[in-house]
């Protein structure tokens, strides 16, 4: 488990070693540091694990000198609710029915332009490539409006208008994941050398086989740290989801949590539960595959 | 493929048949990119275009009203208050978040559990800004009993002063001498003193007033009795000079009146000097035994009228500038909201562990042997940090530092998830505004249309150099 | 200008590491100019780091001048260190590279000028002073590296392989004006190389460590002519040593050494029989350069060998021939204008002042 990029370890603490701010000042700087970064996770955590009584009567770090306040009681609760509309379990699974697809659509579409881009043989990829590239700079902020409109137009069309569903908010997600997938994925698959498809060729592999038992499998990485990352940022969005689903039956968790803070009544117990659910996902994620996460975040420095 | 003629190898295949040549081998290639290009254009670049055209047409999109949108941004206080806070996100926000991420990837070379630190630092990033903003909401919550920030404030502030039995009103301007009503009068350091002078064999009584009702429940104040005298001693009363029943007596002890319990009070002699001191009991009656002879005064101590902990209203949108005597417009401009502070902690707890990681492997790219060769040259480890690492760190930094510019351009889920109700407007920002005026209450596109160009024009040029500048680096 | 002295210097790195060090002792002269050679990762690098104060001590001392130097940091050990990769800083000018580290020392500004462009001068940098690293060839940084040691004027010169990442031309080149630098400053340097042509060319002293070990310490010609052990032997000249097993017999009360086959044969006057029958050994490892074996016959004492010819490299003015005597495989220069053919059978023979004789275990030179 490291999340180093890779560094000459020994060489650097024997520098850091001769240098003279000692030792342990560096440690109880850090470690201050450390406490200060955790408070706010610890303190969210704490207050869904107490009761709501105990709310406004005394502060959460009363848990420490009197460890029995803790109780599992809000999340029984939530879990009796089980996924009845409107609860937190639904809003959970209405964030994976939105994060999953979306997820899986652009690493899937972004590794089939990038095989097209680096392996293809017509003329122009250069400049497909430098454009879309280039549309990573665009805010989605200015998309919004015209898109809901379009979809609208396609109701009228098609008499399918995404706008207020669930596809509605994916498509949206995908097409402004897809310039950062590409240039992610178009940047790996570089690195793999022509004679590998060469060698399937001359077998006598179609493209589509080509690229699906040879450069796919050697794309893995690439893959994970797209699909990571992309499961972070769609999970965690919320403007987005205002906006194509905001008066929607299920909303995801994002939008759960801030219609309970445009309540009159502070339901902390939700907020803090709700809150913890929300963060408990991309955690695990995060964990499992802590070396792509910083792989994706040292390249999507850009988005 | 195309088979060669034996006559003539050199003759080009006839045009159609080239072409044809052509889309069978790579259909395929086209077929695999086709999804990416149609979903682009149709989702990104078609509206990015109508955005365009929608902020130069009126609300309903119906008539073409030119500029007209971009002057209504312009002369509208609430988007200039838009404007107004993302200038003061960028100038706080990046510089700090940067610094902060630099001075900590510099420390984690030195410790053993660089890994561990790291991903705590890191983690906040995978909370949703939603999450986190509730998170802080509640630490910078104004209630000493919720908030974790009023809750030192508060402890630190008992530390120095513990309040008064009887705490003054700060947020009305009260003074301990507004509360003197009979022979008393304020003194010097906030007390309050006898105007009456005593020896010893007498009494003095002291009337205050505005004590709330709350206080003398509290404190169980009882009915005032009159002071009686003590031979070689000084006997008073402190009471609560207002009668509901008869309020325009303010000279003596009427039935329903309180004596004030808990006044801590010090006998002062004529050169000035304490005495003696003592406290009043439960209706507001004190004595002085054996005192010497001499002309004296009683001083109520200030300490009784301490304020008692007011916390800080982190949350709200009271301006750190003064700008109180200014017109609303100019106020929009230059007023800078408290909560832009609270928000951008927070933001800062979110996306430090970002810059860390950027800062930190540019740090472990750099040549050690330049870092040996300035401690050689007779560079301390202060001077080398700033005149060699951080110089040759200069494009990881500027690429962290403009990623957060950009970042904070487009602000929106902290400020909506974190601002109570009364700061949302004064803590709004671009993006928050697009949302607002595109879509609470129906789609309107004007105004909101010409806001999104507006973004787009301040964001596009700064993500044009940044990427130009990471693609400089990378090969 | 100052001495620098090592004594029983020592490296470990972690508790149960090998050494990376093993009790070296060296004594650089004043204004001496001394190479630390030896393979890659002979501990050479390690040592003169430890000299210049970035790698700490594990026992012994260090000294320079008469001080010791073990617990000061590099910036109070007054030296200069002249790294492999040059080490510039990249976003300064050459002149402000040079001036660094008298900047940090405080020293006045007329001052600093001079001593750079002093320096600028001698290394012909003059017209690069304001261009960055970046800007400059290879041979050029590497005299800026050079300019930023001069500058300082430290009381010895630290230098690890800078000449392995120039070209040959280059480095040739090179070598003769660090050779020059030398001689007109009359500066106190320790040159590290794994190059023994280097070695040889530019130092007043070598010492050859391997393994960690000081193998042997002296001038270039001590070296090549008395090499202390095979491994000395070895690694000084090029192309290098040729070595046989051989065995010892005795006959006629004197000694003769013989390969398996009986196609080399040494014979050895009596002080030098004395030292091999002293040693007590039954076998040796018999050391010759390839430049000291003649293509002709010879009698008496010396070495005389039946060989054929393998392969020859025609270089010019000189063959290399490699031969095969019996199962052995040796390599000869001989002069090109004697024509030779491949199968050719030569009878050759080598002078006994040419002959080294080694312990076929320890290798230590027995003669």
């Amino acid at each position: 488990m490291t999340i180093d990029a890779p560094v000459k370890q020994s060489r650097v603490g024997r520098l850091a070693k001769r240098l003279h701010l000692s030792k342990t000042v560096v440690n109880v700087i850090l470690g201050l540091v450390a406490i200060f970064w955790l408070v706010p996770t610890i303190s969210l955590l704490v207050i869904s694990l107490r009761p709501e009584s105990l709310f406004g009567v005394s502060g959460w770090w009363k848990v420490f000198t009197d460890p029995s306040q803790l109780t599992f009681g809000n999340y029984s609760t939530i879990f009796s609710q089980g996924f009845a509309t409107g609860g937190v379990l639904d809003s959970l699974l209405t964030s994976l029915e939105i994060t999953i697809p979306a997820t899986l659509l652009v690493t899937m579409i972004s590794s089939l332009a990038a095989y097209s881009l680096v392996f293809g043989s017509w003329r122009g990829r250069d400049w497909i490539f430098f454009g879309i590239v280039g549309l990573m700079v665009v805010p989605l902020q200015v998309a919004l409006i015209p898109v809901v409109q379009l979809y609208r137009e396609m109701g009228n069309l098609f008499g399918l208008n995404p706008y207020g569903t669930i596809p509605g908010v994916i498509i949206f997600h995908v097409a402004f994941g897809l310039p950062f997938g590409i240039f992610l994925m178009r940047n790996f698959l570089t690195g793999i050398p022509r004679d590998l498809l060469e060698a399937g060729r001359i077998e006598g592999a179609g493209e589509w086989k080509i690229f699906y038992r040879i450069v796919l499998p050697l794309a893995l990485p690439a893959i994970a740290s797209l699909a990571i990352f992309q499961f972070i940022w769609v999970w965690n969005d919320l403007l987005v989801a205002l906006v194509f689903l905001g008066g929607n039956v299920h909303s995801p968790l994002t939008i759960f949590l801030y219609d309970q803070t445009r309540s009159l009544a502070a339901n902390y117990w939700i907020v803090s539960t709700g809150a913890v659910v929300s963060i408990f996902v991309p955690l695990i994620v995060f964990f499992s595959f802590q070396r792509y996460f910083v792989r994706g975040v040292l390249a999507g420095a850009v988005k | 493929m195309t088979s060669v003629t034996a006559e003539s190898p050199r003759v080009a295949a006839p045009r159609a048949s080239r072409q044809r040549g052509w889309w069978r081998r790579n259909w395929v290639s086209i077929a695999f990119i086709a999804p990416a290009v149609i979903w682009l254009l149709a989702i990104v670049v078609y509206p990015t275009i109508a955005t365009i055209r929608f902020s130069l047409y009126n609300e309903s999109a119906t008539k073409f009203v030119g500029l007209h949108n971009f002057g209504s941004v312009f002369s509208t206080d609430s988007i200039l208050t838009a404007f107004k806070n993302n200038v003061v996100w960028v100038l706080i926000f990046p510089f700090f978040v940067t610094f902060i991420g630099l001075m900590v990837a510099v420390l984690t070379e030195r410790i053993r559990w660089a890994t561990a630190f790291k991903a705590i630092i890191v983690m906040p990033i995978v909370f949703s800004t939603t999450a986190s903003a509730l998170v802080w909401r509640t630490i910078f919550d104004l209630d000493p009993h919720v908030g974790v920030v009023n809750a030192i404030e508060q402890t630190v502030s008992d530390w120095f002063s513990t309040p008064g039995a009887y705490p003054l009103n700060s947020a009305i301007g009260q003074t301990a001498a507004s509360l003197a009503s009979f022979n008393a009068t304020g003194g010097s350091g906030g007390t309050l003193v006898s105007k009456s002078i005593v020896q010893p064999g007498g009494t003095v009584m002291m009337g205050l007033t505005r004590v709330s009702s709350l206080t003398l429940q509290t404190l169980g104040a009882k009915t005032p009795v009159a002071p009686q005298k003590i031979a070689g001693g000084i006997a008073g009363l402190v009471w609560n000079d207002f009668s509901p029943s008869q309020t325009s007596n303010t000279t003596t002890i009427v039935s329903d009146e309180h004596g004030l319990p808990n006044l801590r009070l010090s006998l002062v002699n004529s050169t000035g000097s304490s005495v003696a001191s003592t406290v009043t009991n439960a209706s507001g009656d004190f004595s002085f035994s054996h005192v010497a002879p001499g002309s004296y005064h009683v001083e109520i101590l200030a300490s009784n009228f301490q304020t008692s902990f007011v916390g800080t209203f982190w949350l709200g949108s009271q301006s750190i500038t003064p700008t109180s005597g200014l017109n609303q417009t100019a106020q929009s401009i230059l007023s800078v909201p408290l909560i832009d502070l609270a928000m951008i902690i927070s933001y800062i707890w979110i996306w430090a562990g970002f810059a860390m990681v950027l800062i930190g492997a540019g740090l472990a790219a750099l040549n050690r042997e330049v870092l040996e060769a300035a401690e050689i040259d007779g560079a301390t480890e202060w001077q080398t940090l700033r005149r060699v690492t951080i110089p040759m760190l200069a494009p990881v930094l500027t690429v962290v530092f403009v990623t957060m510019v950009i970042n904070v351009l487009k602000v929106f889920d902290i400020i909506l998830n974190m601002a109570p109700g009364s700061s949302q407007g004064p803590a709004t920002t671009l993006a928050l505004s697009i949302y607002n005026d595109g879509f609470t209450g129906g789609i309107h596109s004007g105004v909101a249309s010409a806001i999104a160009v507006i973004l787009f024009l301040l964001v596009v040029p700064v993500m044009y150099w940044n990427l130009k500048k990471l693609k400089g680096g990378s090969p | 200008m100052s001495s620098v002295t090592l004594r029983d210097l020592t490296k470990q790195y972690g508790g149960n590491a090998a050494l990376s060090l093993d009790s070296v002792n060296l004594e650089v002269a004043h204004g001496e100019f001394v190479c630390l050679v030896g393979p890659s990762g002979c501990g050479k690098t390690t040592a003169l780091r430890m000299i210049a104060g970035l790698e700490s001590v594990t026992s012994g001392e260090i000294e320079i001048g008469d001080r010791v130097v073990n617990d000061l940091s590099p910036r109070d050990r007054d030296i200069a260190l002249v790294f492999q990769s040059y080490a510039l800083y990249p976003h300064m000018t050459v002149f402000d590279n040079m001036s660094f580290g008298l900047k940090l020392r405080k020293v006045p500004k007329d001052d600093i000028i001079a001593a750079v462009t002093d320096a600028a001068r001698i290394l012909d940098l003059e017209q690069y002073l304001d261009r960055k690293p970046a800007q400059l060839s290879g041979g050029q940084r590497q005299r800026v590296a050079l300019g930023r040691a001069i500058v300082r004027n430290p009381a010895a010169f630290l230098m690890d392989e800078p000449l392995s990442n120039l070209d040959a031309k280059l480095r040739v080149q090179t070598r003769a004006e660090i050779a020059r630098l030398h001689h007109r400053l009359g500066a106190t340097m320790i040159y590290v190389t794994h190059d023994q042509v280097e070695a040889m060319t530019m130092a007043d002293r070598i010492a050859v460590i391997n393994l960690g070990k000081l193998e042997q310490v002296g001038s270039p010609r001590e070296l090549y002519d008395s090499p202390a052990n095979q491994f000395v032997a070895g690694f000084i000249g090029s192309p290098s040593m040729n070595f046989v097993p051989m065995h010892v017999e005795s006959v006629d009360g004197g000694i003769r050494v013989v390969s398996a086959g009986g196609d080399i044969d040494v014979t050895l006057d009596d002080a030098e029989s004395a030292m091999i029958r002293s040693a007590g050994v039954s076998d040796v490892v018999l050391g010759i350069r390839p430049e000291h074996i003649d293509n002709q016959p010879r009698t008496g004492r010396g070495l005389q060998m039946r060989a054929s010819v393998e392969v020859i490299e025609f270089l010019g003015n000189d063959e290399h021939v490699h031969l095969s005597s019996g199962s052995h495989e040796l390599v000869a220069i001989v002069d090109a204008r004697a024509p030779l053919t491949i199968g050719d059978s030569l009878t050759l023979s080598a002078s006994s002042e040419a002959i080294h004789l080694f312990h076929p275990e320890t290798g230590v030179a027995l003669k």
